[in-house]
């Protein structure tokens, strides 16, 4: 008798966890459905991508665009839904996104073929490229001149890793976020800070002295900025495209542009033909 | 993968903790965790001696000086401390000696000064139990023997306390070495950063953390391996009791 019991039990527990396995790994789409909450990743001190403004709101470019797909989704979902927003980092937003913490990552992280491994990425929704920023008079002008100097970075961030592997001459510090890698920059324990371009550009208008900092270099790597899902996530993926297929045809994305990057934003940053004629080929036809 | 029933879609890959370069980053950053360790280890041992025996002597201002110090270091975050170590103290020196400085590993440095003060801090107060538990007799003794208080500190109590004191001390001492992974907030490329680092590239969390896990789990019973020989070493017959030999 017991040890019938005992085959019923690892029966029942076997069972148990196939039912399980059936229930694990819900479409983002049923998740946000059942649980009422749609979680996007963000950052504290991206700007103007995504960052906390002098009122002490999240606000930023990307911020704005998650907003447009939170719309869609409520669209296709026939209800409303909370929009969420959790602080996320080079470090951690992968993780945070696998553990279903967050459902969509929309800062500023750069789409690549080795993180397509492990996420699913939208289209680009923005173009730049890495480049330095220092302080004004600085000897560096690129990446000729940075053999031996402190270069700082983010930990875990695509410069880190360009870096990393193409100069190795360069000595690299490497932070856990932007603000304390600008800190050490401003105390002149770097050379010169690493990033993508806009995002130098951000940091030197928000900065208490525009003028003191310069942003130099060519771009020393492409980095085309996609929002972050799940893998295997078609449904979800094809809502929030249409969702910037949606504002590029109609115009919002360029409104938004022109609010976040215009001439008379806080980081006057022009569109480029290039950039422009890229973002309307990836539109497809209704 | 016999997961699968549970129906995770993790797909384990251990090849990524020993293959170039990631290996090269682990060897490196144990190599930087023990430096960091055993420099601010041997800093807060000395620290901690002399605060703790400071705050047992029979002389008031002393006493107030190390009370101070103990208090305020040991009752504000290590994290805290790294970032006014990094961030902030440089800033008091001038010009020329933080450059210095910046040239010559001034985030390692920074992390050593703030662990070793505040787990001198700590020890200080494990020190100064070790001290107090050791009779008044013994100090009176020193005395009435001609010794002055200074050579009855280091030639008797002191003695006796540090075999006293083993246990706690073990015990802040791993806990001195775990705390070195704190350092890589402010860019101290050690164990921790380096396995976050191979995380990051591949986003392999469980092998990377797993290492981790293990690397520092074998750091720490080394040391404690150590203590406890230390410990049946340097033990004085008779002086503390040991539930191991009767006594006939």
């Amino acid at each position: 008798m017991k040890r019938s019991g005992m085959i019923l039990l690892v029966a029942g527990l076997i069972l148990t966890f196939a039912a399980m396995a059936a229930a694990q790994c819900p479409s983002t789409l049923d998740k946000i459905k059942n649980s009422g909450v749609f979680t996007i990743g963000v950052r504290n001190g991206s700007p103007p991508f995504s960052f906390i403004n002098k009122q002490n709101e999240r606000a930023g470019f990307s911020n704005d665009l998650a907003m447009l797909v939170h719309k869609a989704i409520e669209q296709k979902l026939g209800k409303q839904v909370k929009l969420e927003m959790k602080e996320t980092a080079p470090a951690t937003r992968i993780p945070l996104l696998t553990s279903m913490s967050v459902d969509l990552i929309t800062e500023t992280m750069t789409d690549t073929r080795p993180r397509r491994d492990s996420v699913d990425f939208s289209l680009t929704f923005f173009v730049t490229g890495a480049d330095f920023i220092v302080k004004k008079g600085s000897p560096i002008h690129g990446t000729k001149d940075i053999a031996g100097k402190r270069i700082g970075t983010q930990q875990g961030s695509t410069n880190e890793r360009v870096l990393r592997e193409k100069y190795t001459q360069a000595q690299l510090v490497s932070f856990p976020d932007q603000a304390a890698a600008f800190m050490a920059l401003q105390q002149g324990k770097l050379d010169a800070y690493c990033n993508d371009a806009i995002q130098l550009w951000g940091l030197k208008y928000k900065s208490s002295d525009p003028a003191q900092w310069e942003v130099v270099g060519d771009w020393i790597s492409y980095e085309p900025y996609g929002m972050a899902m799940r893998k295997n996530d078609s449904d979800f993926r094809a809502v929030v495209n249409n969702a910037l297929m949606e504002a590029i045809e109609g115009g919002e994305y360029f409104k938004l542009y022109e609010k976040w990057f215009g001439a008379k934003s806080d980081v006057p940053y022009p569109m480029s033909q290039a950039f422009k004629t890229f973002l309307l080929y990836q539109v497809v036809p209704k | 993968m016999i997961f699968g029933f549970l129906g995770m879609t993790y797909e384990f890959k251990w090849s990524v903790l020993w293959v170039q370069p990631h290996l090269t980053w682990l060897i490196d950053g144990i190599s930087t965790t023990l430096r960091l360790a055993a420099i601010s280890w041997c800093l807060a041992v000395l620290l901690g001696i002399l605060f703790g025996a400071m705050r047992t002597v029979p002389f008031r201002p002393v006493r107030i000086v190390a009370t101070a110090y103990v208090e305020f270091f040991r009752n504000v975050p290590l994290l805290v401390w790294l970032f006014f170590w990094y961030f902030g103290a440089p800033e008091v020196f001038p010009e020329v000696v933080r450059q210095w400085f910046i040239r010559h590993g001034i985030e390692f440095w920074s992390g050593v000064a703030a662990i070793s003060v505040y787990h001198g801090s700590r020890l200080a107060e494990v020190i100064r139990s070790g001290i107090q538990s050791i009779p008044k007799t013994q100090l009176e003794a020193g005395i009435s023997s001609g010794l002055s208080v200074v050579q009855t500190y280091r030639l008797i109590i002191i003695p006796v306390a540090l075999r006293l004191i083993v246990p706690p001390a073990t015990n802040e001492s791993l806990n001195l070495l775990k705390n070195t992974s704190l350092a890589m907030t402010i860019g101290v490329a050690e164990l921790t950063f380096a396995t976050r680092q191979i995380e990051t590239y591949t986003a392999k969390a469980v092998e990377a953390l797993s290492a981790a896990a293990l690397l520092y789990l074998v750091l720490c019973l080394s040391i404690s391996t150590v203590m406890n020989r230390l410990e049946s070493k340097f033990a004085i017959p008779g002086l503390i009791a040991r539930g191991v030999k009767a006594e006939h």
